[in-house]
């Protein structure tokens, strides 16, 4: 539930948002554009990792195959970019829905292996320019920029609003998610699918719905992030980058929001500060992860539900 | 046919690598519950730790003294990274969510493979030609090296040694204990702790003989094939059945097998992607493994 002060904060991230880009130069609003492309995929991600309790290791398709189906729409069939869009999120929930329907009763590790192994293919599969219309290793390049009437959002800043409009629509999707049955849902069959599924949950509907609206979110950030680019590679969707969603979500705080923006804040633009020290980065990073989960286990923000008087929750 | 045993010797030589690794994944999740995300790091550290003691002892021993020296110190270095990683990454979550245990792992993974580019660069090393003697045997027309039989052979004694060490020896004993019931385990008076650390050492030094056998077979070593090889031998651990030892061995066989026969008669561009294939199908049909057992969930 949004009490007086979380709208007060959201409303002050969201303000500072808007004006940030007045302050920062070009490199900086591309980075701050790829920041928010990467929130709205890890809140997505963590709507199947955080809140349904699902090990998907495999994210990056579902990112990919929106940004794909934009590129190949129109670099290949000349459609306009708005009207890719439906294709961008449905494509990607019929894909979630078919690849996750087979595995979805599997326990956690061996989910996360079946996930690693649909990713990798996915990625080979782009690589070997399956049908002649992917573009093979190099991708796809000059995609048009996104024409709305006659305006034509081509510039550095109205990709980044464009970014920021999307960010939004994902929080107000996962606020809806949370105050409505299948959050609920949700929340039930993470902490405890058997009892969840005496209850009279259909936790193999919700884990599927899960899925498909991550899906859904994930896809739409592809459209933005290949118009950011306006190309798109087989290195962007690789199993290193569902790595990086998957560690977001947990160094964050799964299922909190302000947590997985932090997360995302941590593991993409932190890294970015540092260039000037290139390789070495990674390696405090490495250090970095181990201390975070060594100290908060929970994440960075852990998520806070309701109070339980303690001894209810002891064990 | 003569392609086919071919192709044969080359996957179960493949085949023998990865089980060599597969089975640091299987017998740490068996015990752990972890999946080591580490380890195929640590096999790609073991492959240059080998190619420096290689760089500096090559001349100064005979050949035969090299080889055997380059394991021996390779595989105690390796083992000692493996109980640093355990006591650094993986002690202090112990009691954490299952999930931070993970994230600790790929920090470990990052810290391992950035740390080989540091040091050694981002290009490809090569290891010396010479190194085994490359001998070849023709045998009805499929050729065999050397280093095939090599690898063959150490890789078939150490599995026999490690089945014995788990099945007959007090600590293996130990060992399965602990993986089905750590609880059960420390209160029947099992040193848990000390448990770990076996595990860990073992599986180490086995990558370790994995890594050098990779430096050794492929030649060409670079600082990010820890993924690639690591994430082959997993699969390979889960299509025997994680967590079960003899599994990880067959796994290792089938995959390395798999391999070779879909590079040489596919095509090896899709060789990555029909290995993931296989596993899904394995997942699919039979979620435990082909060894594994499926355990009734506990309520």
């Amino acid at each position: 539930m949004m009490n007086t002060k979380n709208v007060l904060y959201y409303g002050i991230f969201l303000a500072s948002l808007i004006i940030l880009p007045f302050f920062l130069n070009s490199d900086w609003v591309s980075v701050m554009t790829t920041f928010l492309i990467y929130s709205v995929v890890s809140l997505s991600q963590d709507i199947v990792l955080g809140r349904a309790g699902m090990f998907d290791m495999g994210h990056a398709i579902f990112f990919g195959l929106g940004a794909y189906s934009t590129a190949i729409l129109n670099m290949v069939y000349g459609w306009p970019i708005l009207a890719t869009v439906p294709v961008a999120i449905i494509l990607p929930i019929i894909a979630s829905v078919l690849l996750a329907a087979p595995i979805i009763h599997l326990r956690g590790d061996y989910l996360l292996v079946t996930t690693i192994g649909f990713n990798i293919v996915f990625t080979q599969a782009l690589k070997n320019n399956v049908f002649g219309i992917t573009g093979g290793p190099n991708g796809i390049f000059g995609v048009e920029p996104l024409k709305i009437f006659n305006f034509s959002l081509s510039s550095q800043m109205s990709i980044y609003y464009l970014a920021f409009f999307i960010l939004l629509l994902t929080l107000i999707t996962i606020h809806n998610l949370e105050t409505s049955k299948p959050g609920r849902a949700l929340h039930y069959l993470n902490l405890d699918s058997l009892a969840s599924e005496c209850i009279g949950i259909n936790t193999r509907f919700y884990r599927l719905y899960a899925f498909a609206l991550s899906a859904a979110l994930a896809g739409l950030a592809g459209v933005v992030f290949t118009l950011q680019f306006s190309a798109v590679s087989p290195g962007a969707f690789n199993f290193i980058q569902s790595v990086l969603f998957f560690t977001i979500v947990l160094v964050g705080g799964p299922s909190s929001i302000p947590g997985v923006l932090l997360g995302t804040f941590f593991m993409f633009v932190v890294p970015e500060m540092f260039r000037q020290f290139a390789e070495a980065r990674y390696l405090v990073f490495g250090v970095a992860m181990i201390l975070i989960m060594i100290w908060r286990p929970k994440g960075i923000w852990p998520v806070k539900f309701g109070k339980i008087p303690s001894y209810l929750t002891k064990e | 046919m003569e392609i086919f045993f071919q192709q044969l010797v080359n996957g179960l030589t493949i085949g023998s690598i990865y089980a060599l690794v597969a089975l640091g994944y299987t017998m740490v999740y068996g015990v752990l519950k972890l999946i080591n995300f580490a380890h195929g790091d640590l096999v790609a550290l073991s492959a240059y730790i080998g190619l420096v003691i290689i760089m500096q002892l090559m001349g100064a021993l005979s050949p035969t003294i090299l080889i055997i020296a380059t394991f021996i110190i390779t595989i105690i270095i390796t083992a000692i990274g493996g109980v640093v990683l355990e006591r650094a990454a993986y002690k202090p979550l112990r009691k954490a969510p299952r999930l931070s245990a993970v994230v600790s792992a790929l920090g470990a993974s990052m810290i391992i493979e950035n740390g080989i580019m540091l040091i050694w660069g981002p290009m490809p090393r090569i290891f010396p030609a010479s190194v085994v003697p490359n001998t070849n045997y023709n045998i009805h027309g499929v050729y065999i090296s050397l280093m095939q039989v090599l690898v063959l052979i150490i890789s078939f004694i150490l599995m026999v040694a490690l089945y014995l060490f788990v099945n007959r020896t007090k600590l293996g004993t130990a060992m399965r204990a602990c993986a089905i019931d750590q609880d059960a385990a420390r209160l029947m008076g099992i040193n848990v702790d000390k448990v770990i650390v076996t595990t860990f050492v073992i599986g180490s030094a086995l990558g370790a003989v994995g890594g050098l056998f990779i430096g050794m077979y492929y030649r060409g070593i670079y600082f990010n094939m820890g993924w690639i090889y690591g994430l082959n031998a997993f699969v390979a651990a889960i299509i025997g059945g994680i967590g079960n030892i003899p599994g990880a061995m067959l796994g290792g066989m089938l995959l390395g097998i798999f391999n070779a026969f879909i590079a040489g008669y596919v095509s090896s561009s899709w060789s990555l992607a029909l290995t993931y294939v296989l596993l899904i199908v394995i997942m699919i049909f039979r979620p435990t493994g082909i060894l594994g057992e499926r355990v009734a969930e506990k309520v």
